[in-house]
């Protein structure tokens, strides 16, 4: 399948598919039925699952999940988006279609702080002992931690 | 395997001092880079594993939307030490994709070039410790002072020996000095004459053989599917090959087969390894020989104020370990909004892991790691 009828294939599925540059597309899913998607792609010979990572879209009050998906035969690269509420970051797990999303989504939870649904173990694996807001989040003040950790000044102490 | 069929497994029922955690990492010899395993062990028989990352986590992610788009270029290399060329490669090949800028032609050949000094300098390092960690360290010694050559050509080059920061959005920083490329080309000629020596002492050693061969084996529709990249993938197998499948740079226009292997044992992807070293000497003659003149990068303008037009890429680029990927999203502000890093070693060193460990001896864990050329930074990052 070519760039152009895998949009137009992508399109008739309800999914929101754009060209970015030769070889990649951009995907914008819905978080209800995501995994149906990703089902066909990976049915579609979508097989390696470079990474999962979060964005955090504080003005839309929104997080998204960006799913690195490539396919071996099309040589093309889709980067699979999906947005949901920043009050409610919670996803449903893809651990069943890939085994190292397993890792992805413990260090997306770690520094996001969204929940995968259907995943196991969430536990830390960079972070020890971490209190505060999930790290990556943009509403996670820098200045105040080191404040904090390290007794440092802000402006390095210039008024 | 069964652990009630050992001996050792018996007398732990007696003795509480047979089972006990080994903490194979962040200071251990065999432990490449800042990471660890916590392993269970019974006697010399690892029973569980679990994995104890962090020790290097700095936040680059974080620390790259605080900062602008061209003094990030000093922040990626240190994304893997070994092979820090990819992370700028990638980081400014993202960039391009964005703004829609090409490079000049000239551009492209350095920036090969650079590439496949990095993959040297990679690979020597991943040679010696795959014989180190198997307690010989005469390779170790031989492939050191070998890649201090070639760090040679990277200072004349760039100024630095370890991290370059060579590439920029637009091409690279600058062209080469007088007499480089000819200098570059004797340098390849002295390593290709070491590669016999090299062959002797660890590729036919009866030992190497009977150590690696069936240990940690990968089938070809695992490492497909499990996220395995690079050098791992193509010795299960795989032919496949970024530099081939979605060409960057220079590659295009030079001429080379991808190497597979049919194995994918530690032997396998070791052999690998070597032959994909043979073949990177190979690239820099070729490029050193068609290189254009011209000019080495494009023009954007004062690059400290660079601001980078509202968009989303990925770029990725085939380093010696495996993809190496950038994720940037841009709001046509002076700094990113966000980058994220996808690095070759996490499928290897998380997933792989407790797979493989799990039936191992202790002895063989170092050299498991070296051949799966796990660098802990790249997921620590």
């Amino acid at each position: 399948m070519n760039i152009t009828e895998l949009l137009k294939d992508l399109n008739s599925r309800g999914l929101e598919a754009e060209k970015i540059c030769d070889g990649e597309i951009k995907v914008i899913a819905n978080k209800d039925n995501f995994i149906t998607h990703l089902h066909y792609l990976q049915s579609i010979n979508y097989e390696h699952l470079a990474n999962i990572n979060g964005v955090d879209y504080i003005d839309e009050n929104e997080f998204e999940v960006v799913y690195q998906i490539y396919s071996y035969t099309d040589k093309i690269h889709i980067i699979f988006k999906v947005r949901i509420p920043r009050e409610k970051p919670v996803i449903q797990s893809i651990v069943d279609l890939w085994e190292q999303a397993q890792f992805y989504e413990r260090e997306v939870h770690e520094f996001y702080g969204i929940h995968f649904e259907g995943n196991k173990d969430l536990s830390p694996l960079f972070l020890e002992d971490w209190m505060d807001l999930p790290p990556l989040r943009k509403d996670f003040d820098t200045e105040r931690f080191s404040e904090i950790v390290m007794g440092s000044m802000r402006n390095g102490g210039k008024k | 395997m069964n652990f009630d069929s050992y001996t050792l497994t018996k007398i732990a029922k007696n003795d509480k001092y047979t089972t006990y955690d080994l903490f194979f990492g962040p200071n251990h010899p065999g432990m490449n880079g800042n990471f660890g395993y916590v392993l269970d062990m019974v006697g010399t028989e690892i029973n569980n594993v679990r994995i104890n990352a962090g020790q290097l986590h700095r936040g680059f992610e974080k620390l790259m939307e605080r900062r602008g788009w061209v003094q990030n270029l000093t922040l990626v290399p240190r994304i893997c030490v070994m092979d820090p060329d990819p992370n700028e490669v990638t980081y400014c090949m993202a960039v391009e994709k964005i703004m829609n800028v090409e490079i000049p032609e000239r551009a492209k050949y350095l920036r090969t070039i650079t590439l496949e000094m990095s993959r040297l300098t990679s690979l020597l390092i991943s040679i010696g410790g795959a014989g180190a960690s198997l307690g010989l360290y005469t390779i170790m010694h031989w492939t050191m002072a070998d890649r201090d050559k070639v760090l040679d050509m990277f200072e004349w080059l760039t100024g630095g020996r370890v991290y370059h920061i060579y590439n920029i959005p637009g091409g690279v920083r600058r062209d080469t000095p007088k007499g480089f490329l000819e200098k570059l080309y004797e340098t390849m000629e002295y390593l290709e004459s070491r590669l016999p020596d090299y062959d002797s002492l660890l590729f036919e050693n009866p030992i190497i053989h009977k150590r690696l061969k069936g240990l940690g084996p990968v089938t070809k529709e695992e490492a497909r599917k499990t996220g395995l990249s690079g050098p791992n993938l193509r010795a299960s197998g795989n032919a496949l090959d970024i530099r081939k499948d979605a060409p960057y740079a220079a590659y295009s226009e030079l001429e080379f087969d991808i190497i597979t292997q049919e194995e994918g044992d530690a032997f396998a992807r070791a052999l690998q390894m070597r032959l994909e070293y043979e073949q990177a000497i190979d690239l820099i003659k070729q490029a050193i020989k068609k290189m254009p003149e011209g000019d080495v990068h494009a023009n954007l303008g004062n690059l400290g104020m660079l601001k980078v037009n509202p968009g989303e890429a990925y770029a990725k680029v085939e380093s010696s370990k495996g993809e190496f990927g950038y994720y940037i999203v841009s709001k046509g502000e002076k700094k990113p909004y966000r980058v994220s890093v996808r690095g070759p070693s996490l499928p290897a060193g998380f997933l792989w892991a407790t797979k493989h460990l799990p039936k191992m001896k202790i002895d063989d864990v170092a050299v498991w790691m070296g051949t799966f050329g796990i660098c802990a930074p790249d997921f620590d990052k």
